[in-house]
């Protein structure tokens, strides 16, 4: 192992963006690296690390050498001193920043990356990196464009680059239209390595929004959730709206099909698999495993056919953007966890609605994981999530023609595998959020009766 | 200045006459007064111009620049002072026209100045002119009126008093032709395809600016022309006529202002600015007032940044009139049905609340009398874009009489001290034009001019000392504006810059603490320097600039060069 090879295997599961956590690494190679133009000695670096259970993960890096010490706002970034030199994490750097924007502006090829941007760039733009970020880093220039560079590499063309180029080429309002790409070949296949996209000025996301309203009906624990000041029935409804109208461009420009009863099976089996595995890591659930496997089981029976799509795959309150102008969706990557192939699969678009939905009773609900059990907030929080949920409904309905809660037992079944997710993650994680999912598990896994009976 | 005694008795004379300054509008703070309801000189209970002209002194020490007068006019007063019955005298119940010229020299004096609403569009049916023209249809007035032997043509006008009247024509039984009226039928429409009628309403205009008036609210505006197919609303015509107004006061009477009273959509009233600033200079910017409202309601700055984002730009020698409350009802006809349904919820709970398109309610009240609302309100007011309009008795927090009905509610007097009419009138409280309000609250025993400036923490007080900051900082009148992202949707934040004038504006619409994370990198280097207090604030670097704010609270800062910094 070489120097800098160590000093990254001690460095890297430090990093937020780093998605082994937990599983000690075994070994990091530089697989590829490709110094940039500028003055500053900055190398495109790929790196294939393998951890100590054998999984093995692509993670690209912008890796700066210096002589001399580092300045004090680079001095966090630094990964190690090797061969006398000051190893850093250059997305910190402005030059740095600075050259890739010169680059997608110019459209340059490198000797294995290729920069593609489009013509009226600006460039010469301040550039910020924006906090911390699960799996990936956004660069911020100016207040125009952002980029975001993927930590963790999978070869192929990312699907976020994929759906938003599409939407946009089609004239949706509702993405944040693609300007600018950086690929390279991993694997011998040509890969996303980086994306730039118009930056939402003056945005906001929908989990801030949601939560402010909750927090405004929690102040006001006497009134109920259609008479506050802060309704936010409103946004949902417009929200809903702008998913339904994005869902309806994405079956128009990308791949569509039928999946027919046989296919309902296997999406059935799927929901059963992803249970079983859910109640080896919490046994709890097992009290409503029954419900459950009814729930799943009606999904197998469905006799008629089921259109689907391409999706967002990992929809939330926290991918949505409030601009002034209206709603944004972003990051149509799937859940970045998951394979490539899995999330482009085509999928009922009732599987954005249903994490849509789910978001909202995790809206109404965390403050109450915050402030421990209180009845009447309680009550109030799943008013606040049913009037919202059908707001977005509705709101859907009206811009798709068909209301997705006429689909019943599917949604149903998309939001208890969603729960059921979400209990695996809170045992782990967030102990005290538990009670959000598997309450919600208990309210939907009751037996079904029409939403419209009690609106 | 915390006593009667100190301040505003000895303000300071100075004249208006040099230098020029023809974009004193832009920086002005107005304040509308109701002559009825400000003081009573006479003891007859009506208030009038001597009784405004002796509070001027207290409007100096205030911080007004402009005082905005309702219609000052012979009336047979159904509408308020707007339905005219003679153009060129003085309603007899506020005086003559040696009082309306004595207002003016003695605000000129204190370097303020005074303008009055002019209606444009109709008359009284009680004018001789609409009496001349029913009565002779072939004489001198029989063509200045719009006359119409069906009750047909210009079908396509909406009509705007939906409560009180169903056709925009009405009959009249001496001339048997139905006369034209976009607002009430004793309000006929003035007809002005007559060019005797265009001159006629020059010479109106001609006659107050001798008389030094500093400019017009022109009401009603957008209707002055109608023809068929089109909706009578902002006619070519209109604006034609508009920009040889403006050119025929111009050339006589420098520095004067123009201010159109267009209730339309942004988009719609920059017309009456003309593309290069030669229509009016001034109009009000109607659809932020509920806006403000909306959003302080919904602890979300949206409703505020979408109607801002969509205000297009004016010419540099016009500017926009804001407000929070003047004396018409908190007018709803600018939002959505599912906005207004949302503001009559959470502002009007009472239906006598309402009244036409909106809410009949003062600003306190409205807000039910939170201090902290009231500063965050007016600190909006002073600081968004635009010249603020302040109404009487605001800035002591009045209240208002929601059984009055009408918009009376939020006319009644005066409130200067505790004693009898509150100070406004030494007749017997039943001669009063409206009752003083004697509420526990917002009576005059609790809320009164002469109490507040005795507490230097009253909001009178507050309210003077932030009209001086503003007056120091020009940018906040003749300043660009940039909003400000950040990802706390409760917190409003923007600059404001005009050369080297540059402020930082945050506010919290939240009523719960809120912090926020500022992009400044543009003034990296810079020690924001908080306005009221001068207290200096950490330098700006490279990240983002954290601030925290109290539920409801605000903060202004200069944003100097360190080195220009006290």
């Amino acid at each position: 192992m070489s120097d800098l090879d160590a000093a990254l295997t001690a460095w890297l599961p430090r990093q937020r963006w780093y998605g082994g956590k937990g599983t000690p690494v075994r070994s990091v190679v530089v697989e590829h690296e490709e110094r940039l133009p500028g003055p500053v000695d900055v190398r495109h670096t790929l790196l294939r690390v393998t951890d100590e259970a054998g999984g093995a993960e692509l993670y690209q890096l912008l890796l700066g050498y210096s002589d001399a010490e580092l300045e004090p706002r680079l001095k966090p970034g630094e990964v190690g001193l090797v061969k006398g030199q000051h190893v850093f994490d250059a997305v910190h750097d402005p030059d740095t920043t600075g050259v890739l924007l010169e680059l997608l502006a110019q459209g340059r090829s490198l000797s294995r990356l290729v920069f593609t941007g489009s013509a009226d760039l600006h460039t010469g733009l301040p550039a910020r990196v924006m906090g911390a970020e699960q799996s990936n880093t956004s660069i911020v220039y100016g207040d125009e464009y952002i980029l975001k560079m993927f930590r963790r590499v999978q070869p192929g063309l990312n699907p976020d680059l994929e759906v938003s180029r599409a939407l946009a080429q089609a004239g949706s309002p509702h993405v944040a239209a693609p300007v600018g790409w950086l690929e390279g070949t991993v694997d011998g296949q040509t890969t996303t390595l980086a994306m730039m996209q118009v930056f939402a000025r003056n945005a906001t996301d929908g989990w801030a929004m949601a939560t402010a309203s909750v927090r405004d009906l929690f102040a006001e624990a006497d009134l109920h959730a259609d008479e506050v000041g802060g309704d936010f029935a409103a946004e949902s409804e417009r929200l809903g709206a702008a998913t339904a109208e994005v869902h309806a461009l994405m079956a128009r420009s990308l791949a569509t099909a039928v999946a027919g009863p046989d296919e309902s099976v296997d999406t059935a089996k799927q929901l059963h698999a992803r249970l079983d595995a859910a109640l080896e890591v919490v046994p709890e659930l097992a009290a409503h495993a029954g419900a459950l496997r009814t729930a799943y089981d009606q999904v197998a029976q469905l006799t008629g056919d089921v259109p689907v799509q391409r999706v967002h795959g990992d929809y939330h309150l926290g991918q949505v953007l409030r601009t002034q102008d209206g709603w944004l969706l972003l990051d149509f990557e799937g859940e970045p966890a998951r394979p490539l192939a899995e999330r482009t699969a085509l999928m009922s678009p009732l599987r954005d609605v249903a994490g849509m939905l789910r978001s909202y009773d995790y809206a109404a609900r965390h403050l109450l994981a915050e402030r421990g059990g209180d009845g009447q907030l309680a009550y109030r929080a799943t008013e606040w999530a049913e009037r919202n949920r059908s707001a977005f409904c509705d709101g859907y309905a009206a811009a798709a023609g068909t209301d997705p809660r006429d689909d019943a037992v599917l949604l149903r079944a998309f939001e208890l595998d969603k729960a059921v997710y979400e209990v695996v993650y809170e045992a782990r994680n967030r102990p005290t959020w538990l009670p959000i999912p598997v309450g919600s598990i208990e309210r939907l896994a009751a037996p079904v009766i029409s939403e419209g009976d009690d609106r | 200045m915390t006593g009667p005694d100190h301040g505003f008795e000895h303000g300071e004379l100075v004249s208006l006459e040099e230098p020029r300054d023809p974009l004193w509008f832009k920086r002005a703070v107005f304040y509308e007064v109701l002559i009825r309801g400000f003081a009573d000189s006479d003891g007859d209970g009506t208030g009038d111009i001597k009784g405004l002209t002796s509070k001027l002194d207290y409007l100096q020490w205030l911080g007004v620049d402009c005082v905005w007068l309702l219609p000052i006019y012979e009336s047979p007063l159904r509408d308020g002072g707007y339905d005219i019955s003679d153009f060129m005298k003085v309603l007899p119940e506020f005086g003559d026209l040696g009082d309306f010229v004595q207002l003016v020299d003695e605000a000129h004096k204190r370097g303020m100045r005074i303008i009055a609403d002019l209606v444009m569009n109709h008359s009284s049916d009680q004018h001789p002119w609409f009496q001349a023209s029913r009565s002779d249809p072939g004489g001198p007035y029989g063509d200045y009126y719009v006359w119409s032997d069906t009750d047909e043509p210009y079908s396509e006008a909406r009509i705007i008093f939906v409560d009180t009247e169903t056709s925009n024509w009405t009959w009249d039984p001496v001339r048997k032709q139905y006369f034209w009226h976009r607002f009430f039928s004793h309000q006929p429409d003035l007809n002005y395809e007559n060019p005797a009628v265009q001159e006629a309403m020059i010479d109106v205009l001609k006659f107050w600016l001798d008389m030094g008036i500093d400019g017009f609210r022109l009401d009603a505006v957008p209707y002055l022309f109608e023809e068929a197919g089109h909706n009578g609303e902002n006619h070519p015509k209109t604006h034609d006529y508009l920009k040889r107004v403006r050119k025929e006061v111009d050339e006589l009477y420098p520095d004067r202002v123009m201010l159109c009273e267009a209730n339309q959509w942004p988009e719609d009233v920059v017309e009456y600015f003309g593309e290069d600033g030669d229509e009016c200079q001034m109009a009000f910017h109607f659809p932020l007032m509920p806006r403000l409202f909306m959003a302080v309601r919904r602890e979300s700055r949206y409703p505020i940044s979408e109607i801002l984002a969509n205000t297009p730009a004016i010419p540099g020698n016009c500017q926009w009139g804001i407000f929070l409350r003047n004396h018409d009802e908190l007018t709803l006809e600018m939002v959505t049905d599912d906005e207004r349904d949302y503001m009559y919820a959470e502002y009007a709970k009472d239906p006598r609340m309402k009244s036409n398109v909106g809410i009949a309610r003062r600003l306190a009240p409205l807000l039910e009398n939170s201090r902290d609302q009231i500063e965050l309100f007016t600190g909006l007011l002073l600081s968004l874009p635009g010249s603020p309009v302040l109404y009487y008795g605001d800035e002591i927090g009045m209240g208002d009489n929601i059984y009055l009905g009408d918009r009376d509610g939020v006319r009644t007097p005066m409130q200067w001290n505790a004693d009898r009419n509150a100070g406004f009138s030494t007749a017997d409280p039943q001669q009063l034009y409206l009752p003083a309000l004697l509420d526990p609250v917002y009576g005059y025993q609790a809320v009164n001019v002469e109490a507040q400036m005795r507490s230097s923490s009253s909001l009178l007080n507050w309210t003077r000392k932030m009209l001086a900051v503003r007056k120091q900082h020009p940018v906040f009148g003749m300043g660009s504006y940039e909003e400000l992202g950040s990802s706390n949707p409760s917190v409003l934040a923007f600059v404001r810059e005009f050369g080297d004038d540059k402020v930082l504006c945050v506010n919290n619409l939240s009523r719960f603490p809120q912090p926020v994370e500022l992009d400044l990198r543009r003034f990296e280097g810079v020690v924001p320097v908080e306005l009221t207090g001068l207290v200096h604030f950490p330098k700006v670097g490279e990240l983002p600039y954290l601030l925290s704010l109290p539920g409801h609270g605000f903060m202004w800062f200069g944003l100097q060069p360190e080195e220009g910094t006290l």
